[in-house]
């Protein structure tokens, strides 16, 4: 099955915004996990310091990200040089109808065969897209707890209905939303174990893609 | 000042107040109404004329309460320049501290809403309690409940004094058997449309009130007939507090913020750290997300105040606070999954998060375990030569 691996999968605006997000959701969780509980003294202001940068880096570069898929072509398919507007290969393709439970065989080991896939498989794509609403979430409940924002009407609309959805009236406690802002960051350190497995089960070609812009395969 | 009344700093002078002691006060009280501390001359005067001369009716009815507001606002053994203040406010009925009792008390409740109707206070301490269909509360053979209905809806305001009448402070704290609720979600439920002013914490701040009386009664805030002003209005927030004493949080103003970006922690009771002053966050502070004026405004006639004493803040100005802030020596409210955990306090939303992200990596490792031995690593296996769908339409005669 292995796939032959070509720049076109993934052209070089998307190497480099893969990379800023590496590195923002780093710098994040590692400044985020001190917010939560200092374990050791001396570093609040540097960690809420880094936090605030890479927050602004990783909405900037998300954003980005999003209009780059309109404008850039990336290769439509595995083990192929042929190129699509890259958008058309993020929504479902033909090659992926009727395909979700096959995948979720494969994956329990009730189906042989590789399914066939389109530029991603299916489940590939639903968790690929999910990191979209899942990184602007993070972001806004950011915003929620941040002093500068948290009083701006849309911010405050969202603390107070998570408040209530967790104690019914909750009124504007922040408490509720901190406790989703930190759970926000598991479901995404969760999501990069899946992914980081699922991506480099087979072998390491994908990597060294993704990160050096390296083809591998048969050229 | 404009003019002076003799009689009214002789009334200073026995309350132990000097003039400028006064006029300092009334400088605070311009600050924390938002105002320039040029209007503390304003402030003055207008106290001044009203103090023995005008008399505005109030009530101060007590719900599922403690009565710490009451002894917050009384301070009766230190009788300073709020007092002054307060005086200007004739309680004709504050069940704790007033002369009369039994019938002749309800004769002064209900004939102070009589007589002055739409145009009296009614200062509302504790709980509104709706368990056992207002039950939960009786007073004078009646439901608490009773008593607002008759009374509220004729009051020019209604002014929440502490966390129980905001939103039912620690009675509503889970599982709330007495049906605890603030008076302002009450009110709104039976449709009475009275202005509620809403001032948290527990006990009230004094100092809260009187800012509330100056502006409210002597600015303008209600006017002459008894209607809440828009000027008065559009400094509350859509919660119905004064967001000149809301409006920001205990860790913006707190003392102790330069140890907390310094990242200088107490982490333990009895330690170094905490005889050095350093910020009270990892012991549980709830200060980033408490909304009051106290590092300010202070308690005790400005003595002291909760975190200048050396205890964490415990966000008894929050929404909920007990469910929201408890345990309070801890960082985070603990997080019981329906019945599950609740009983034994809950988990530390930590815990709970690498608890599913473990499991999450374990099922991963196994995964990876039955991959390698189902020989999928490397290569590979073969791709499917068509999709099952077809293979199933095409098995069956159809088409695509």
């Amino acid at each position: 099955m292995a796939h032959k691996l070509y720049r076109e999968a993934h052209p070089m605006p998307f190497v480099l915004t893969h990379w800023i997000n590496l590195l923002a959701m780093f710098f994040l969780t590692l400044s985020g996990f001190y917010i939560h509980f200092p374990i050791f003294p001396g570093f609040m202001g540097v960690a809420r310091g880094t936090h605030f940068f890479w927050m602004f880096v990783l909405i900037i570069n998300l954003t980005l990200r999003i209009v780059l898929a309109f404008v850039v072509k990336s290769a439509n398919m595995p083990d192929t040089r042929e190129v699509d507007l890259d958008i058309k290969n993020w929504l479902p393709q033909a090659a992926n109808r009727h395909q979700m439970i096959p995948w979720i065989k494969y994956y329990l080991f009730l189906k042989k065969d590789h399914p066939i896939s389109a530029k991603y498989g299916v489940l590939q794509k639903i968790a690929y897209l999910a990191t979209i609403p899942m990184t602007f979430a993070a972001a806004y409940t950011g915003f929620c707890l941040w002093g500068p924002t948290s009083d701006w009407g849309f911010f405050l609309a969202g603390t107070t209905w998570v408040a209530d959805l967790f104690n019914a009236g909750g009124g504007a406690s922040l408490m509720p939303m901190r406790i989703l802002h930190y759970w926000i960051m598991w479901v995404i350190l969760i999501f990069t174990a899946a992914h980081v497995y699922l991506a480099n089960i087979y072998n390491f070609a994908p990597s060294k893609m993704i990160f050096a812009w390296k083809e591998s395969g048969d050229h | 000042m404009a003019h002076e009344d003799r009689a009214f700093y002789d009334q200073l002078a026995e309350r132990g107040v000097t003039r400028r002691g006064f006029l300092k006060f009334c400088g605070s009280v311009a600050a924390m109404l938002g105002l320039s501390e040029t209007m503390a001359p304003t402030i003055a005067g207008a106290v001044e004329a009203a103090a023995g001369s005008k008399l505005y009716p109030a009530v101060w009815l007590n719900g599922g309460a403690c009565t710490g507001c009451t002894e917050s606002a009384a301070q009766s053994t230190y009788p300073d320049i709020a007092q002054i203040v307060l005086d200007i406010l004739s309680l004709n009925y504050i069940e704790t501290v007033m002369m009369a009792t039994g019938e002749d008390a309800d004769k002064a409740l209900y004939q102070t809403a009589e007589a002055n109707a739409g145009k009296f206070i009614m200062i509302y301490e504790g709980t509104v309690m709706t368990g056992l269909e207002g039950n939960t509360l009786r007073v004078a053979g009646k439901t608490g409940l009773q008593f607002i209905d008759e009374i509220a809806p004729k009051a020019a305001a209604v002014v929440a004094v502490g966390s129980c009448a905001v939103d039912g402070g620690w009675v509503k704290a889970a599982p709330n058997p007495a049906g605890g609720t603030g008076i302002s979600m009450y009110l709104k439920e039976k449709g009475i449309a009275t202005p509620v002013i809403n001032l948290p914490t527990c006990p009230v701040n004094p100092e809260w009130i009187v800012a509330i009386v100056i502006d409210a009664l002597l600015l303008g805030g209600i006017d002459e007939n008894g209607k809440v002003t828009e000027g008065l209005v559009s400094k509350l927030d859509q919660f119905g507090r004064p967001s000149f004493i809301f409006g920001q949080t205990i860790h913006d103003n707190c003392p102790r913020r330069g140890h907390f970006e310094n990242g200088e922690f107490v982490y333990q009771f009895g330690s170094p750290e905490e005889a050095k002053g350093y910020c009270l966050y990892p012991v549980g502070c709830k200060g980033p997300q408490t909304q009051t004026n106290c590092p300010i405004v202070r308690w005790n006639n400005q003595t002291s105040w909760c975190v200048e004493s050396g205890a964490p803040c415990i966000g008894c100005g929050n929404f909920n606070w007990v469910d929201n802030g408890a345990p309070f020596l801890g960082r985070m409210r603990k997080i019981g999954i329906g019945s599950v955990g609740a009983q034994g306090g809950g988990w530390e939303p930590g815990v709970l998060g690498a608890i599913a992200g473990g499991a999450v990596v374990g099922a991963l490792a196994v995964h990876g375990v039955g991959m390698k031995a189902a020989g999928r690593i490397g290569e590979g296996p073969a791709t499917e030569p068509m999709k099952e769908y077809d293979a199933k339409r095409a098995k069956k005669g159809g088409g695509n």
